[in-house]
């Protein structure tokens, strides 16, 4: 199911709303710094917190005003939040069970199918998703049995065993290793591809947005910046900010007089890469290698700039250089 | 599809209700007994702040107003300190632990006049196993004759009674302080005395303004003790306010100027307290942690 | 500052089955920034806190220079914790003279030395201020300071520093104590799980795993020889891709498919290669090694060209390489290709660990230039 906000607003006195619509089964990287507002756009859409102006529609129905567990929405925290004194496989069954419970209530009169059926079609459920996730063998241990990796499995998959129609994740492998996070990662585009899923997934990391998301949404000081398939934000910021958001580390940067230039480290170069290059000089500050690629921090014209290039390349701190962008890569923007 | 209500207001009641029931209606009662002279059922007279002038310009109220004071300052004084010194004296962990906290624990599960009786007879300077020793040893000592003496008793009940909660406050805020922030003192020299104020103060401030505060609040509305151990004397010498406006209210039934009292009393505990604490809760903010210069 | 030495360390806490560290051997140069790497439960911790004198090692010996320090013995040792750990009633420089203070400076130098200090941090205007008035990437730098005050430090560790600060900060906070460690020639230790963190602070790495340490080396040696196949894994993101091979009469063969020519002893290895050493292309002829494309990854693009991860399926095992991604065009995934790798900056696994030998590409044009 899509979901669409309409001039919602992430905190109170903001000057305007946001206007965007999640498309169906695709899933959408929230990209923004601390502060961007990422958290507060979790939390409204899967209801912990009421909008402070503007609403909020999955499928063209208003549910703005829904009770948070009522609403077709499951989500994961950064935190790893699960039920300790619960398996596994209490935790991933947890929401189905509440949800047979709650239906059971309602319907109670007409006594259609005994409990069996469900609690076979629950079983299922938390098996399928336990094995998705790699987590099939552990599901007789408490969390606290478990590595910061497998829980944050398990709270992903109790979210996933709703198969709600919207999944929020708000930054959810940002408190693990890399390497978990890397194949974490990977297990998270294959499962939500499947389930087909409109998926909202918060991160700091513009990588993130270009292995995860069909579609990233910038946010600034919780305000809408810029949204659309990563690799045109990329190639196309709207403003400064949409540029900056985009690049890790952070693009580089001139002050003219009415405009601003902007080049992302990974178009700077020692050499030309073109016969009409733009030359930029500068003097070597630090370098930094981590084997596969190099980071040369510099101070071009009183600023902080780092050249990322692939390979070992060397740089004498103290030296002076010249820096070379193409032309094309070299971001104009208006003051 | 159902709606957000405010239906959740409701689950509110009951609290509202029994704090309306258990604290604000009896006060307004007293409250409205204190601007009356009350002869009996049908005859009363509105006699404004009279009760009020009165109990204040009574030697008897100001006397025990400032016993009270005197002693609740010595108690603190006395407990705070040695409470903070017994916990950073106790094993962080290790088997020995519970056993530590279950006996500090003691003192704290006794009733309140049972403690009065335990003193009144470890006390006594014939049989007491104190008095006797004290005396033996060559000091002539007799809580119920001397003032100074009643007050020493008094005192060191209190500090053996409550002196364990200051301790089990202090402790639970210790044990919260990351063992980082003492491997860095270790590393920068710092010694015992610099560790506790610089380490360990700043971290377990909110929990002492707690303490303090309970301490406080118990302190200014002790009787029970007192009322066993000494009996307010040798004459008024340890008569503290609750005993007074017993005596005045149950003993003499003067419901007007004991109400006018409650409501002094009242309003003395609330503004020592709230000083104490605005006093010691400066308001402070600090900037976002997160700011980071950029774009 | 010191050299320092560490001789078959070996600690195992107290009603642990296994020893946290191994025997561990190391030497850390006067003035060199090294990093401990390794994941949870790797023994970085314990060495380090070996290091600072607060866990005792059962066996082994550490030598600052040349002097042996036993368990329990002063050393002058400074650290930086994953969390600012400041003194919350002092300011800024109460804070950082703190220990010259403890160490009977007098107030003249004491100024002195902060002052440095603080200019060499670019924290010289927050002197004043309460811990609380300032961020925490603030309060991380004036961590720092307080650890590298002290002239006499032999040996700075720095536990995880950044993990408190935004993921935005990081770069200016390490390019920062980077700069300098290298300006006062501080032999620094830093601990961490994060490869990108160690390799780009460190003059040299420790990948440590399980109590042990793999592999020492600079940040490229480790990227382009690892020593063991967890060392290739660890270190990259994506980590080495490993194909299944055999060697025959000095020739190294993929199935059916010969890669190139080799002096390796024949049997069965693993050939290790990194995403930028390899190419997927075209299927082109007979000869290609075959494999199928299952996703790519844009990383960034350049003037409209998409660069990045291509992910693949050869032979039953998964590998990664980093390219331009519009060599293969845009069809469908999954889809068949053609694997080319440069042979001779490849190496060869056997039992997991690296085997010696040279290594060579095909003449007929099927290895990358």
């Amino acid at each position: 199911m899509s979901l669409r906000l309409k001039q919602l607003k992430l905190r109170a006195g903001a000057p305007s709303g946001i206007d965007h619509e999640f498309a169906d089964g695709e899933l959408t990287v929230v990209l923004g710094r601390h502060h961007s507002g990422k958290s507060a756009l979790c939390r409204l859409i899967a209801g912990l917190d009421a909008a402070p102006a503007g609403s909020l529609f999955i499928d063209g129905i208003d549910i703005s005003g829904l009770n948070a567990r009522l609403r077709p929405v499951a989500m994961v925290f950064q935190a790893f939040v699960n039920y300790p004194n619960w398996t596994v496989e209490q935790n991933l069954a947890s929401p189905l069970r509440a949800r047979h419970r709650r239906r059971g209530r309602d319907t109670a009169h007409h006594q259609g199918r005994g409990n069996g059926g469900d609690a076979q079609a629950v079983a299922r459920r938390v098996r399928m998703v336990a094995e998705s996730l790699q987590i099939d063998l552990l599901l007789d241990r408490y969390p606290h049995e478990l590595s910061g990796g497998q829980q944050q499995r398990v709270a992903i998959g109790r979210a996933l065993a709703q198969d709600a129609a919207v999944l929020v994740l708000d930054e959810p492998l940002v408190n693990l290793d890399y390497k978990l996070r890397e194949e974490l990662e990977g297990q998270l585009r294959t499962l939500t591809r499947q389930t087909r899923q409109t998926v909202i997934y918060t991160s700091s990391d513009p990588l993130a947005a270009f292995a995860l998301g069909d579609r990233v949404l910038l946010l600034k000081a919780g305000e809408y910046v810029q949204s659309g398939r990563p690799v045109d934000v990329y190639s196309r910021p709207v403003s400064l900010v949409a540029a900056d958001l985009m690049s890790d580390p952070g693009v580089n940067l001139l002050f003219g007089p009415d405009h601003w230039l902007a080049v992302r480290p990974e178009h700077l170069s020692f050499k030309p890469p073109s016969a009409d290059a733009t030359a930029f000089p500068a003097t070597i500050v630090e370098r930094e290698t981590n084997g596969s690629e190099t980071f040369v921090h510099c101070r071009c014209q009183d600023e902080n700039w780092v050249v990322r290039s692939i390979g070992v390349t060397d740089a004498v701190a103290g030296a002076a250089a010249t820096l070379y962008a193409d032309p094309a890569n070299v971001m104009r923007f208006e003051r | 599809m159902q709606a957000n209500t405010n239906k959740a207001w409701l689950g509110v009641l009951p609290v509202v209700l029994l704090v309306a029931f258990s604290a604000v209606i009896p006060l307004m009662t007293v409250v409205n007994y204190s601007v009356q002279d009350i002869f009996d059922v049908q005859t009363r007279v509105f006699v404004g702040f009279d009760w009020y002038r009165e109990t204040l310009r009574d030697p008897r109220f100001v006397d025990a107003l400032l016993r009270q004071i005197l002693f609740s300052s010595l108690i603190l004084v006395i407990e705070i300190p040695l409470g903070i010194v017994l916990a950073r004296g106790l094993p962080r962990e290790g088997r020995l632990l519970p056993l530590l906290l279950v006996l500090l624990a003691v003192p704290l599960l006794i009733p309140w006049n049972v403690v009065g009786m335990i003193w009144q007879i470890f006390a006594r300077p014939d049989i007491g196993l104190l008095g006797a020793a004290v005396n033996a040893a060559g000091f002539d000592y007799n809580f119920t004759g001397v003032v100074t003496d009643a007050w020493v008793t008094l005192i060191a009940m209190d500090v053996w009674h409550w002196t364990s909660l200051v301790t089990l406050l202090t402790f639970a805020g210790l044990t919260a302080i990351p063992g980082a922030c003492y491997q860095a003192a270790m590393l920068d020299d710092a010694s015992r005395w610099q560790v506790f104020w610089y380490v360990e103060f700043p971290r377990i401030r909110s929990v002492l303004v707690i303490a303090v505060l309970l301490r406080l609040m118990d302190s200014l509305m002790i009787y029970t003790e007192p009322f066993v151990l000494t009996g307010g004397g040798p004459g008024n010498a340890t008569t503290f306010l609750s005993q007074y406006l017993t005596s005045m209210a149950v003993g003499q039934f003067d419901v007007g100027p004991a109400a006018a009292f409650s409501v002094l009393y009242f309003l003395v505990i609330l503004l020592l307290c709230w000083l104490f604490y605005t006093s010691v809760m400066g308001s402070s903010k600090g900037p976002d942690p997160y700011d980071e210069d950029g774009l | 500052m010191a050299r320092i030495t560490l001789n078959g360390i070996q600690h195992r806490y107290p009603g642990a089955p296994d020893a946290t560290l191994k025997g561990i051997d190391l030497v850390i140069n006067d003035g060199e920034a090294h990093a401990l790497l390794g994941g949870s439960g790797a023994g970085k911790t314990t060495l380090l806190n070996v290091l600072s004198g607060l866990s005792e090692a059962f066996a082994g010996e550490i030598c600052f220079d040349s002097k042996v320090v036993r368990f329990g013995e002063r050393r002058n040792v400074a650290q930086v914790f994953q969390f600012p750990v400041l003194y919350e009633g002092l300011d800024v420089r109460g804070n950082l003279e703190f220990a010259l203070k403890n160490a009977g400076w007098k107030r003249g130098a004491r100024h002195e030395r902060v002052a440095d200090i603080a200019a060499k941090l670019e924290i010289a205007d927050l002197l004043n201020r309460r811990p609380k008035d300032l961020t925490l990437f603030q309060k991380q730098l004036v961590a720092i300071g307080k650890a590298l005050v002290r002239p006499d430090i032999a040996l700075v560790l720095l536990d995880e520093p950044l993990t408190a600060v935004a993921p935005a900060t990081k770069w200016r906070l390490r390019v920062m104590l980077k700069r300098i460690q290298r300006s006062l020639g501080m032999t620094m230790i830093y601990v961490t799980h994060d490869q990108t963190e160690a390799l780009t602070f460190a003059d040299r790495i420790s990948v440590m795993d399980a109590g042990a340490i793999i592999q020492t080396d600079t940040a490229q040696a480790l990227y382009e020889r690892p020593l063991h196949e967890h060392v290739g894994y660890f270190i990259g993101s994506p980590g080495m891709s490993f194909l299944n091979t055999r060697v025959q009469d000095n020739q190294l063969w993929l199935a059916d498919t010969l890669l190139g020519s080799t002096d390796a002893a024949p049997g069965l290895y693993k050939l290790g290669f990194r995403p930028e050493w390899a190419r997927i292309v075209p299927l082109n002829d007979d000869h290609d090694i075959v494999l199928t494309v299952e996703r790519t990854r844009i990383e960034h693009s350049d003037r409209g060209v998409p660069f990045g991860l291509m992910n693949a399926v050869c032979d039953g095992e998964r590998l990664h390489t980093r390219q331009q991604l519009n060599e293969v065009g845009s069809v469908t995934l999954p889809a068949q290709a053609a694997l080319k790798i440069d042979i001779a900056r490849c190496s060869l696994y056997r039992d997991g660990w690296r085997v010696d030998g040279l290594l060579g590409g095909l003449l007929d044009g099927h290895a990358v230039g």
